[in-house]
């Protein structure tokens, strides 16, 4: 019997099927190069001392990715380095994206210590985007600095009346945490115009001087678990302290925080919260408004207004357990695909396609359904 | 196909050296590697996320700008291959992943005269 032979297509990375779905990437980052990124600062004086010798971002994060990886091969670009419209759409056929929300993937500049010089970055970021992606058709998330408030209502709205702005870009931290009262005009501003709060982890908060951080010394701690820890606490935060009976309409997508936590924090907040509800009528926003209790179940407030993004996936192998764990994290409902390119946690949709555990809804809803719903596209 | 169940995907200059090439046997997909001394077939799929092995050292967008400039790849000396996604090591002789301890199909390859050989 003669053996059928044939080479195999180059371009095509994952399952034909996903060609044929309409898949939705949360998570796409663009690396602009300095240089180009600092044209865009306006401010002459700002401009001045960004081209220091220091460069834009000088205060490093520790970034210890290589030590996990063989060789010490890059993990920050693991699969290229987006600067323009088309390179992400070079990129995207690939993995069979359709449309992919890129960001300005500056994630160490919340790390930085002088907040008017790192205004200027994100202003100099934002306008990049406009010019190399949303004015080119592409749908983009605008940076906003968690730093200052007052500016970044100033950036949401001044990007909110462009074109393809779909969402607002800024970052889960162990600093202040986004339930405090201080950001009710950004949440204010977001739902006015109808925008998603988008956090990411930052890389300017890995775990670092403090005794546990210091100790963590292999990229699984970091990455893998001290992010979610944040996610999580911040998650918490905002639900406890009110925000959504203040603002239920706002929208929060949390990406790269993990997303298999979701049934710790539906019964343990409802267990915690039903029996120790007398010190929300204290908390700021409830004192305002005279309310003794929040008024749902947390668990409802994780359900309605909270996105989790995918990346990485990190599916149980067997379907079985995968299909449970989906129907307890509320998959259908709260989980937005991402892709992170072109980071090493690289998630192609490949998951989907690969593994029983997703019925067609759920998968709709994942790769496209609940991003569009959030960001109106 | 031989008697011995090789079968020919390829000609000697198809698959530059520290390169690999991805083709489909029988519905089977496998990706055969360069090494400059060897030719060696292994599953065309990562077990992690099956990513396709044959696009392993594959330049990367705007390389330039890049570290390292391509995705995972060929190591000779070591006979490994690095997956262009997360940059597993799989070895191309055993088909092992050590950390994971994870293993895939590895195939006889042969070369005879001009044609690459691999057996099924
Ligand atoms: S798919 Fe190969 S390392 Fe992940």
């Amino acid at each position: 019997m003669e053996s059928s032979v044939k080479r195999l297509d180059r371009d095509a990375e994952v399952p034909e099927e996903a060609f044929e779905d309409e898949i939705v990437d949360l998570d796409f980052h663009v690396n602009p190069l300095e240089d180009e990124l600092l044209t865009y600062v306006e401010d002459d004086r700002a401009l001045d001392k960004l081209t220091t010798e220091f460069g834009p971002t000088p205060v490093m994060g520790k970034w210890d990715a290589a030590y996990g990886i063989k060789e010490g091969q890059e993990g920050l670009f693991t699969q290229g380095r987006a600067k323009y419209a088309e390179d992400v759409h070079e990129a995207c056929e690939n993995i069979a994206v359709d449309e992919p929300i890129v960001n300005a993937g500056i994630n160490n500049l919340n790390l930085q210590h002088h907040p008017v010089l790192k205004n200027a970055v994100c202003q100099a970021a934002n306008d990049y985007m406009l010019d190399h992606f949303a004015d080119e058709g592409m749908y983009t998330s605008a940076m906003i600095p968690k730093w200052d408030p007052d500016y970044a209502v100033e950036e949401i709205e001044r990007m909110a009346d462009e074109d393809n702005i779909v969402a607002a870009y800024s970052w889960f931290d162990p600093k202040v945490p986004w339930g405090n009262e201080q950001f009710d005009p950004v949440f204010e501003t977001l739902v006015e115009n109808d925008m998603p709060l988008l956090l990411h982890g930052s890389l300017a908060y890995w775990p670092q001087h403090s005794y546990i951080g210091d100790d963590m010394l292999t990229w699984t701690e970091v990455l893998g678990f001290d992010w979610p820890i944040h996610a999580m606490v911040t998650v918490v935060n905002m639900i406890m302290r009110g925000v959504f009976d203040k603002y239920p309409d706002l929208n929060v997508v949390i990406q790269e925080g993990g997303h298999w936590w979701v049934p710790f924090l539906r019964y343990r907040m409802d267990e915690f919260y039903e029996m120790h509800p007398e010190d929300v009528q204290i908390t700021p926003r409830k004192m305002d408004s005279g309310e003794t209790y929040l008024e749902r179940a947390p668990s409802d407030y994780l359900r309605d207004n909270f996105y989790l993004c995918t990346q990485p996936f990190a599916l149980p192998r067997r379907a079985g357990d995968a299909e449970n764990l989906l129907d307890l994290s509320l998959a259908d409902e709260m989980f937005i695909y991402s892709s992170d390119w072109p980071h090493q946690t690289l998630d192609p949709p490949t998951w989907f396609y690969t593994s029983r555990a997703f019925d067609e809804h759920t998968r709709e809803r994942i790769l496209s359904g609940n991003a569009r719903e959030i960001l109106d596209i | 196909m031989t008697d011995d169940n090789f079968t020919k995907v390829a000609e000697v200059g198809d698959i530059p050296e520290g390169e690999g090439e991805g083709y489909e046997i029988d519905g089977i997909e496998i990706a055969v590697f360069n090494t400059g001394d060897d030719y060696y077939a292994i599953s065309n799929r990562c077990s992690h996320q099956r990513a396709p092995l044959c696009k392993a050292g594959d330049e990367k967008i705007n390389a330039e700008d890049t570290w390292t400039g391509e995705r995972g790849g060929l190591n000779a000396e070591a006979c490994t291959v690095s997956c262009p996604w997360h940059l597993w090591e799989w070895d191309l002789e055993t088909g092992e992943h050590e950390a994971s301890g994870q293993r895939i199909g590895t195939f006889d390859c042969t070369v005879d005269g001009e044609d690459i050989l691999v057996r099924i």
